[in-house]
């Protein structure tokens, strides 16, 4: 070694000191600046929960969005609003994907001649719009300036009709895909009023679905799933029928106890001749005319007359020609419907699955009206707010002005017609025609790409506003965290160009001025006690204003049968058989995930199986087994489907639970421009609508019946189920209602996770003893309706990676807890299993580690220690559930979706195992909480985020130790088991079995 | 004296040094190419094993629910053919089997590597984080973190390593006279190699008496290693609860398999290894029929627990033991379960006729169909048993992909790389065995006079 010099030893000291200091500091710790002065409401690490509404639909559901450091990052359901109380569904929970979705427009832009976007500033941009639309002022001519929106409300509502007359235009067009016109003029026809009501399913005892998606996308389905749960509980012996009749099992008939399978358009047939049967019994059942007091219906005799003689042709034999369906079960049906007191009958009064939509609504409104109970169950009072919207005949309306040149600027925000109306319509050609249209859309979208202008606002999450559901109930909207981008909100954009306008037409400074503007004269209008601003810091932190439920519903107009002629069920029977010569049925549904196909670009949604196909990202095309195997078609098969109107193309999907000769398609896929997460090869199934109106404004499905070739490849189908089937292994148990009567007092069959549970005839080593608590979770199958709120809940919660569609394929999907889906020879026809980590109190995972990855802690829970994991991968080897996932790569989160993660919780890279752990940050925050006020937690203080987000209330977590708390009286109930019990493993999640009924 | 000689035979004492060590001498162009091949492969497989470690393990043919796969596999298949080496040195020395001098050597080489291989796998190709391997291993650390005992994966861990370690003790402890003899007739660096080896060894009866006991207590030690070591690998699926692993018979039933996949790697290595250094008079035909006889013993005792699986798949009554045994004998994965069968369990059957256990090349073709058999059984059981397991929804198949094959033949690549290596840089036949059991060195006779 040479010598070295004391200079020499200080230098080198120095320089590798301060080496190292400046290595130390990462290039994070450079970009990460405290806070000096800490904003209002920012603890760094605590959360604050504001209150707003979901947009991601039209039923907007109250919510809760969890703001973390400046970032919302979860988002639950606000327990008081009345429309969803507490609950969201898996696209209320995908909306934190929303807001940091890479593909938003993250600014103003404008297309310049070569078609591609160019930034440029705020002000240039609204410069353009004003300048364009004072031009009109000026000129005097009116109606050229149309708004197209979705549903709107409210102070946004009213503040668009002020723009819009500022220009000397009356045409705000919101635009709705769903907007269910067959069932508003069957309410006009019958009830004379045009509007849905709210229906009250949870008051109802007896339910009868003509095709009507309530628990998926039908108006409001989060309402709905909670007063299904509701009605369909067994109470006291007894549980209410919920029957379902239409050419596929959905998600909604999978619920129900009984579903009737028709082609498509023989449900306007079943409900005709059910009516029949109705009228022809007599009076003690049947129509309770007014001579037994039915405020109803009041048909007079000439009425019924009249009706009886237009349904003749129904008799059970024309129902069984046209429909398949055998006169017996109509007869059940019938007395069924007979015996109740407050049948509750839906239609989904939409033409895409059904082409006499109006006729099957009709049907269905009459059968409400024998009864006076359905005074109870449908509230014309409240009417939703879709009733606002306009028809699917103005959209052509609109579509024929575009081409020929009447309308001079389009405004768009948040409506994609090019995407949802059919193609005859040549929406795409008329956004061609005008001369300039201007999108204010958050996202690229397909209609998006013919807006000369973009100026893009900010999602719900980052806005004010306010969204009225239904009449009396007032949500409101409030920013959870700033914008992100480069975006405004509506109003604003609104504001400052209307006052370059006609300044003196908007007076308030920007939207937040107009709501609060709204919200005092609507302090005035409730009659409120407290000051303006009490009120509005009330309703703000409520989540805005709702007028208690009013128990007695006021009249309702009587039930008319003036002019109603019902196509003859030989004509459907005629075209069903011409059908089969020619090509099959074809039908698009709606589906829970993405709704008309405005969420599919939420990459949570995409991954998320749905519930009765179990297929992720892509579309498919279902077909019949027996028709598959007729036409030699196979899973996979790429298939081309043909109509007059065009073609789609999609991968075959042999169902079992749908009628023959019958193709469906899922609404949602066959996006071309809604970014990165909606690319696939299946194209857009809304293109092959007819294009013809019916009589009551909507669109009208299927096509023609339609023609399918393969094209001779197969592609992979990513779904995540290995088979449909449970091979005999009563994974998934049912009883029957009586069998339920009668076990009710026995023992379950259940090895309690508790040292009362050990045996030492079979177990080996000592039980393990909890401190404190024990924490469990019950799984209700009975009211486990297989929305998948809980799993996109999970995935929010606990920062599960999304891995895409080859991932998929190759099983790696990572869902901590996933709805399993089986086939079942008898009724109902498929079971909901939700399966996540059981937290065995002997679990095979933990004995296998060879690095104590998986541990058992003091309060039942097993613990995945996520540092100590090698990834040998004996713990999943070994779990015979199979609920542990794997990180086989780091999974990316596209920028800006990692602002999601949820800080509380690791996120987990590749080579190590991962799986539920009960949400143990929320058990750990509930813990400290509850050891801070110097006592245990109570039951029901916390919940795990799937837990948190059941609608249906199918999850119950609780801890086992309390005698007192829910869990522990559920464990007894003789529904219980355990999944795979004999296994010895005493799970911590114990299963009651669904209770199945079938129609006598 | 040089020149005709007959098989029977066979050399005399004389001979017996000269004949093993020509095959030191500096090897012909078709080695270095080979060898050359072989180490290109295994640099490639390295590659792609790096590949492997920067983006994870997704880029192998995972398939979950199975987790394990190729890797798996080959770990057991490597230590099932290390265990055949140590029947052949180890146990058949304590029975005193003399025919087993000549092939004793290169089995126990095929040990060592073996056993290296196989450790590769669980360690650095199979783990999902294979940086931090060793806290598998009890070390003292400031966390004060015991690995899991209780779980089979330690076993493994203690039972491989003590294994690897007593083998790599018994081969050296006998190569070193070996090597003294090899150093005497090097020069140069080979000189100064094989003497730092061989350790000084100059053939007193002081270091000929201690060769002997320590080779004596290390056979000893390595004995009940065999029966023990594969059945620890065998606990790694029988202590699962998953059907077609959860099986009592899986300790015997692996370590006839291992004793049978690797004596047919025996067949398969000193076949050729005869052919191409003319052993044929020390690695006589008589040696390889008495491989052939054992083979056959394994082959019934593994046809043996093939058939006590199907028995008790129907005979407990379970209905997800009975369906697991049906998918693995009629489902996905049905072709390799009969061609398993075919090859462990009945392509042995031929050795019950003098004429195929005395042919050369039905001696080949049935060691490789064993071969192959051995490693398709390991895969039917690792990957098969769990793509079908309790949870219906959770089935899936696997199948290995280019990362899992590239890696799976680099193994072998690395394996006949070390083998060769072996072969050209030390004597491949225990010399000193060789000489113990010739009679003394008469005029006329060979080795085998008595």
């Amino acid at each position: 070694m040479a010598k070295l010099s004391r200079r020499q030893f200080l230098k080198a000291a120095c320089l590798a000191g301060t080496s190292a200091l400046v290595g130390a500091c990462s290039d994070a710790t450079r970009r990460l600046i405290p806070y000096v002065i800490p904003p209002e409401d920012i603890l760094p690490g605590d959360a604050t929960w504001y209150a707003t509404t979901c947009r991601e639909c039209p039923a907007g559901c109250g919510m809760l969005a969890k703001n973390c450091d400046g970032r919302v990052i979860k988002v639950e359901g606000n327990p008081l609003h009345p429309v969803n109380t507490g609950k969201l569904c898996a696209r209320g929970q995908a909306s934190v994907q929303g807001i940091y979705n890479p593909d938003r427009y993250r600014g103003p832009m404008v297309r310049g001649g070569d078609g591609k976007l160019s930034v440029i500033s705020w002000e240039s941009a609204e410069k353009v719009l004003s300048d364009r639309l004072s031009a009109f002022g000026s000129n005097g001519r009116r109606e050229k300036v149309v708004f197209l929106t979705d549903l709107r409300t409210g102070a946004e509502r009213d503040l668009i009709g002020r723009w819009l007359a500022a220009s000397g235009s009356t045409q705000h067009v919101m635009y709705e895909p769903f907007a269910y016109e067959a069932l508003r003029k069957a309410n006009q026809t019958v009830f004379g009023t045009d509007a849905i009501p709210t229906y009250y399913i949870d008051k109802a005892d007896f339910l009868l679905s003509f095709g009507a998606n309530f628990l998926e996308t039908w108006v409001s389905n989060v309402q709905f799933a909670r007063q299904f749960a509701f009605f369909h509980a067994p109470k006291e012996g007894k549980k209410n029928a919920f029957v379902y009749v239409g050419p596929r099992l959905s998600m909604t008939a999978a619920n129900a106890d009984q579903w009737i399978m028709v082609p498509p358009g023989g449900e306007s047939v079943v409900a005709l001749g059910l009516l029949r049967l109705m009228l022809n019994q007599g009076p003690e059942t049947g129509d309770r005319g007014p001579a037994n007091n039915n405020p109803a219906s009041a048909l007079t005799a000439d009425e019924r007359a009249a009706l009886k003689a237009s349904v003749a042709p129904f008799t059970p034999d024309a129902v069984k020609r046209a429909t398949g369906v055998k006169p017996d079960l109509l007869a059940a049906l019938a007395g069924q419907l007979a015996r109740a007191q407050r049948p509750l009958i839906l239609a989904e009064g939409l033409g895409y699955q059904d082409p006499k939509a109006y006729e099957t609504a009709v049907a269905a409104n009459m059968l409400c009206s024998f009864f006076p109970g359905n005074l109870q169950t449908t509230d014309f009072s409240s009417p939703s707010s879709l009733s606002d919207v306009v028809k699917a005949d103005r959209m052509k309306a609109l579509a024929d002005a575009m081409l020929s040149g009447e309308v001079h600027v389009l405004v768009i925000d948040r409506a994609n017609p090019v995407f949802n109306l059919p193609v005859s319509w040549q929406f795409e050609k008329a956004l061609r025609t005008v001369p300039m249209v201007v999108s204010f859309s958050s996202y690229p979208d397909e209609t998006g790409e013919f807006a000369h202008l973009v100026l893009p606002t900010n999602t719900f999450l980052e806005s004010w506003g306010d969204y009225s559901p239904r009449r009396g109930v007032h949500g409101l909207l409030q920013p959870v965290m700033g914008p992100l981008f480069e975006t405004r909100q509506l109003g604003d954009i609104l504001l400052s160009t209307g006052r370059k306008v006609k300044p003196e037409a908007f007076p308030e400074k920007d939207l937040y001025e107009v709501l609060r503007k709204a919200w005092s004269k609507k302090a005035k209008e409730a009659g409120a006690a407290a000051p303006s601003e009490a009120f509005w810091q009330e309703s703000l932190q409520k989540g805005g204003v709702w007028a208690a439920l009013k128990e007695e519903r006021p009249a309702r107009p009587r039930a008319t049968t003036d002019s109603l002629i019902f196509s003859r069920p030989e004509a459907s029977a005629a075209s069903q058989s011409e059908g089969l010569a020619k090509g099959l049925g074809f039908i698009a549904y709606p589906t829970i995930q993405f709704f008309d196909g405005r969420m599919a670009n939420r990459p949570f949604l995409q991954e998320m199986p749905d519930p009765v196909t179990q297929i992720t990202w892509a579309g498919w095309v279902e077909i019949n087994p027996e028709t598959a195997r007729r036409l030699n078609i196979e899973k996979g098969d790429m298939l081309t489907v043909r109509a007059e109107q065009g073609m789609v193309k999609g991968a075959a999907f042999p169902y079992f639970r749908i009628a023959p000769d019958t193709l469906a398609m899922p609404m949602g896929h066959g996006h071309s421009a809604f970014g990165r997460y909606t690319q696939s090869e299946t194209t857009n199934p809304l293109h092959l609508a007819s294009g013809r109106i019916d009589s009551a404004g909507g669109v009208i499905w299927p096509a023609a019946t339609v023609a399918v070739e393969k094209e001779g490849r197969v592609v992979p189908i990513a779904n995540t189920d290995g088979s449909a089937f449970q091979h005999g292994r009563d994974l998934v148990r049912s009883i029957s209602l009586q069998q339920y009567r009668s076990t009710m007092a026995a023992v379950p069959e259940v090895t309690l996770p508790l040292p009362q549970g050990w045996d030492k005839r079979i177990d080996y080593y000592p039980p393990h003893q909890h401190i404190d608590y024990r924490w469990v979770m019950i799984v209700d199958l009975d009211r486990c309706i297989g929305c998948g709120a809980c799993v996109i809940g999970c995935y929010a919660e606990n920062n599960v990676g999304v891995v895409g569609r080859r991932e998929v394929e190759r099983g790696r999907h990572m869902a901590w807890l996933n709805i399993q889906r089986y086939f079942e020879a008898d009724q109902p026809s498929i079971r909901f299993l939700p399966m996540l980590c059981q937290h065995c109190d002997e679990a095979p995972c933990e004995s296998v580690c060879p690095v104590f990855g998986p541990q058992h802690n003091a309060e039942g829970i097993n613990n995945q220690v996520y540092n100590r994991c090698i990834g040998t991968r004996f713990c999943s080897q070994n779990c015979p559930y199979k609920v542990r996932r794997f990180n086989w790569f780091t999974w990316k989160h596209d920028r800006p979706l990692q602002w999601q993660l949820n800080p509380d919780v690791t996120v987990r890279g590749k080579g190590v195992m991962e799986k539920c752990s009960f949400c143990i940050q929320r058990i750990n925050a509930a813990r400290i909480q509850a050891r801070s006020e110097n006592r245990l937690i109570r039951d029901g203080e916390f919940s795990p985020a799937c837990v948190q987000t059941c609608p249906a209330d199918a999850l119950i977590f609780g801890n086992l130790l309390d005698a007192q708390s829910r869990v522990s009286k559920l464990i007894k109930q003789a529904r219980a088991y355990q999944v795979l019990h004999e296994l010895n493993t005493k799970p911590g999640v114990i299963y009651l079995k669904k209770i199945t009924q079938v129609l006598t | 004296m040089s020149g005709a000689m007959s098989k029977e035979e066979g050399l005399r004492f004389s001979e017996v040094n000269q004949e093993i060590l020509r095959t030191l001498q500096a090897p012909g162009r078709s080695y270095w190419a080979l060898l050359s091949l072989l180490f290109l492969f295994v640099l490639f497989a390295g590659g792609v094993w790096g590949y492997q470690l920067r983006y994870g393990l997704g880029v192998a043919g995972y398939h979950p629910a199975g987790m394990w796969g190729v890797y798996l596999v080959n770990f057991v298949f490597w230590i099932g053919i290390a265990h055949s080496g140590t029947l052949i040195s180890a146990i058949l020395y304590l029975f005193r089997a003399r025919w087993r001098t000549g092939i004793s050597r290169a089995a126990e080489a095929m040990t060592i590597f073996a056993v290296m291989i196989a450790g590769l796998f669980p360690a650095f190709i199979h783990l999902g984080r294979p940086w931090v391997f060793y806290w598998i291993i009890p070390y003292p650390n400031q966390r004060f973190l015991w690995p899991d005992f209780q779980s089979p994966l330690m076993f493994d861990v203690l039972a491989v390593t003590t294994y690897f370690t007593v083998s790599l003790l018994f081969w050296y402890t006998g190569l070193v006279p070996d090597l003294a003899a090899a150093r005497d007739r090097a020069q140069g660096l080979r000189r100064k190699l094989y003497g730092l080896f061989a350790m000084g060894w100059s053939g007193t009866d002081r270091q000929w008496h201690h060769y002997g006991a320590s080779y004596l207590l290390l056979a000893g030690l390595a004995t009940p290693l065999v029966i023990s070591v594969h059945s620890v690998v065998s606990w790694d699926f029988a202590l699962a609860i998953i059907p077609g692993y959860h099986s009592t018979i899986f300790p015997p039933y692996f370590v006839a398999g291992a004793i049978h996949s690797g004596l047919a790697m025996v067949l398969t290595l000193l076949i050729p290894l005869r052919k191409i250094f003319h052993f044929e008079k020390i690695i006589t035909l008589d040696t390889l029929e008495k491989v052939a006889k054992t083979t056959i013993l394994m082959g019934l005792i593994v046809g043996y627990a093939y058939a006590v699986e199907c028995f008790i798949a129907w005979y407990s009554g379970n209905i997800f033991e009975k369906q697991s045994f049906l998918f693995r004998a009629f489902g996905y994965y049905a072709p390799l379960f009969w061609i398993m069968c075919f090859c462990n369990a009945i392509a042995p059957l031929a050795f019950f006729w003098r004429k195929v256990r005395r042919n050369i090349y039905c001696l080949f073709v049935i060691a490789i169909l064993i071969n192959i058999g051995m490693y398709v059984e390991r895969f039917v059981i690792i990957c098969g048993s769990m793509s079908h397991d309790f949870v219906p929804h959770a089935w899936g198949i696997y199948w290995p992909n280019w990362v899992d094959i590239t890696i799976t033949i680099g193994s072998f690549c690395l394996f006949l790389f070390l083998f060769m290596l072996f072969a050209k840089f030390l004597p491949s036949v225990a010399m000193a065995e060789v000489k113990e059991d010739a009679g003394p060195p008469l005029r006329r006779g060979g080795v085998y006079a008595r």
